[in-house]
């Protein structure tokens, strides 16, 4: 599904601008990379496509969806089809590698031999086959962002959001859970990844979308350069 | 129907992780259900006492002599409040005085005619019934008095009016206490589970699927709260009827299987139902909170 950013602007109480004026477009299937300092506004951007946040100003469209429109009744749906792998992981430590996948599964009503299925083919892929029955408190680092990686796309969404899924792991680490989002991307799924990573999004080039102070600064897209407002 | 079966499964995981939680609300429910119980209780052989007083009280009704009490009859019988009504005819109410004094009855005899009028013996449901009624027949020209405990009338008529508020207001007040325990209880059951819950919500559970386990989990310690009062109330109250029995034998308490089996049905259903409404009402609260946008 493609993103469309219309004039978003957001605003926390009592006047904390976090987001001013974007103007954005990303293409179904499109690999996108959100960078920019610490407060420059990348989670907040990520938070207002997976609906945690509503714009103050602006409108945000996914596919056909207007997300201001959603109801809370249509909510949960939307979220289906938006895998979140979030900055602080959110896994439940009293669940095993394979139960906090399998749960998202479950969420949908899905029977237990499907899930059981897909479960264990995307913990396959993110390489935890071993571990699957082992609890978060017990994995490193690395190896709890790939849980959350794996619970993100075990209902195959469309979107993939990942908000620092690199951040405080080690530089091997980093480039295979790199590998991991480029194979995801590579299956269709539009990927936004918010990181300060300069290595990586050196290394592993795609569109990078550059934010600072809340504003648009850069829209780097196949050699073509957004700089401050100006082509 | 996967969706239950998952419900079903969290339920139980629920309540084991937090097991410590799960037994205090039980132990909660079963105390506030048994208070609930016992003030019922208490309230219900109060008015079955006061009725069976009520029920015994007579207004005798005598008419003007020479006079029948064939409009006065038809009168009462059309009085809703009326229970049962007897016309005693002067032959039979000499019967009755010749029985009533034994050896002294030719006495009776001595007066030549029959003295004695015609009469009506009446009952009704409740003591306040009574002066109304009394209000109605005084002002027939047949009758010549009406005769009722009027004191004993009003007294009782005062209790079984305060005893049915005082009952109600506890009632309420219980019922109150009770779902307000309930509640919060399962309200830091959720709280325990808040990360959870947020996670479920922005991984695109619906709040049906959050709610269902949590909803279980209430009716689950409801009723077993209530099953365990219950258990208390019954075995109380078989202590309390044999001890009445034995020492205040002339009190009139609730014996009745059925009727009791009855009261302790109700319990068991007003447990599982307030369980269930509690915490369809905490989680509903919560989720809703968690799902609007900031």
């Amino acid at each position: 599904m493609d993103i469309r950013l219309a004039g978003v602007t957001k605003v926390f109480e009592p006047d904390i601008v976090a987001l001013e004026d974007i103007y954005l477009s990303i293409d179904k299937g499109e690999f996108v990379y959100l960078v920019g300092t610490t407060g420059s506004g990348k989670t907040t951007l990520l938070r207002l496509i997976s609906r945690e946040y509503l714009p103050t100003r602006g409108q945000i469209t996914v596919g056909d969806v207007n997300l201001r429109k959603i109801g809370r009744g249509q909510l949960p749906f939307y979220r289906r089809d938006v895998g979140v792998v979030f900055q602080d992981y959110k896994l439940l430590p009293n669940l095993t590698v394979f139960e906090n996948v399998a749960f998202v599964l479950e969420a949908m009503g899905i029977p237990p031999r499907v899930v059981q299925n897909r479960a264990n083919e995307v913990i396959d892929q993110v390489g935890l086959w071993r571990r699957r029955f082992l609890k978060p408190p017990q994995l490193s680092g690395g190896e709890q962002q790939r849980v959350a990686i794996a619970r993100a796309m075990a209902n195959s969404p469309s979107i993939f959001l990942a908000d620092e899924p690199t951040g405080n792991l080690d530089l091997r680490t980093s480039e295979e859970i790199m590998r991991l989002l480029l194979s995801i991307n590579a299956a269709g799924t539009t990927v936004l990844v918010a990181t300060h990573d300069q290595y990586l999004v050196d290394a592993y080039r795609q569109r990078l979308v550059e934010l600072h102070n809340g504003r648009l600064k850069r829209d780097e897209r196949r050699g073509r350069y957004f700089i401050d407002g100006e082509l | 129907m996967a969706s239950f079966k998952y419900a079903l499964r969290d339920t139980f995981r629920l309540i084991c992780r937090h097991w410590g939680l799960s037994v205090l609300t039980l132990i909660t429910a079963a105390s506030v259900l048994y208070i609930l119980g016992f003030t019922a209780l208490f309230a219900l052989n109060v008015r079955h006492m006061v009725s069976r007083i009520e029920g015994g009280l007579v207004v005798q009704v005598y008419m003007k002599k020479g006079e029948k009490p064939d409009d006065v009859f038809a009168r009462v019988k059309a009085n809703p409040t009326v229970t049962s009504i007897r016309a005693i005819s002067p032959e039979e109410a000499l019967d009755r005085l010749r029985a009533k004094l034994g050896n002294q009855a030719r006495a009776v005899t001595l007066m030549g005619e029959n003295p004695l009028p015609w009469s009506l013996e009446i009952q009704v449901q409740r003591a306040e019934h009574i002066t109304p009624l009394v209000r109605d027949l005084v002002v027939f020209p047949s009758v010549e008095e009406v005769i009722y405990s009027g004191k004993l009338v009003e007294r009782l008529s005062t209790i079984s009016r305060a005893s049915a508020a005082v009952s109600a207001t506890i009632l309420v007040l219980a019922v109150i206490i009770s779902a307000l325990v309930i509640f919060n209880t399962i309200r830091i059951a959720i709280y325990s589970r808040k990360e959870e819950i947020e996670v479920m919500l922005l991984i695109g559970a619906t709040k049906t699927y959050i709610s269902l386990p949590f909803v279980i989990q209430g009716m689950f310690l409801g009723a077993g709260g209530a099953l365990l009062a219950v258990a208390g109330l019954w075995a109380t109250y078989a202590s309390a009827v044999n001890a009445v029995r034995s020492t205040l034998a002339f009190l009139d308490i609730i014996v009745n299987q059925q009727v009791l089996l009855q009261f302790f049905l109700l319990l068991f259903a007003t447990g599982a139902t307030m369980g269930w409404m509690c915490s369809w009402l905490a989680v509903s609260r919560f989720t809703s909170r968690a799902l609007r946008p900031r």
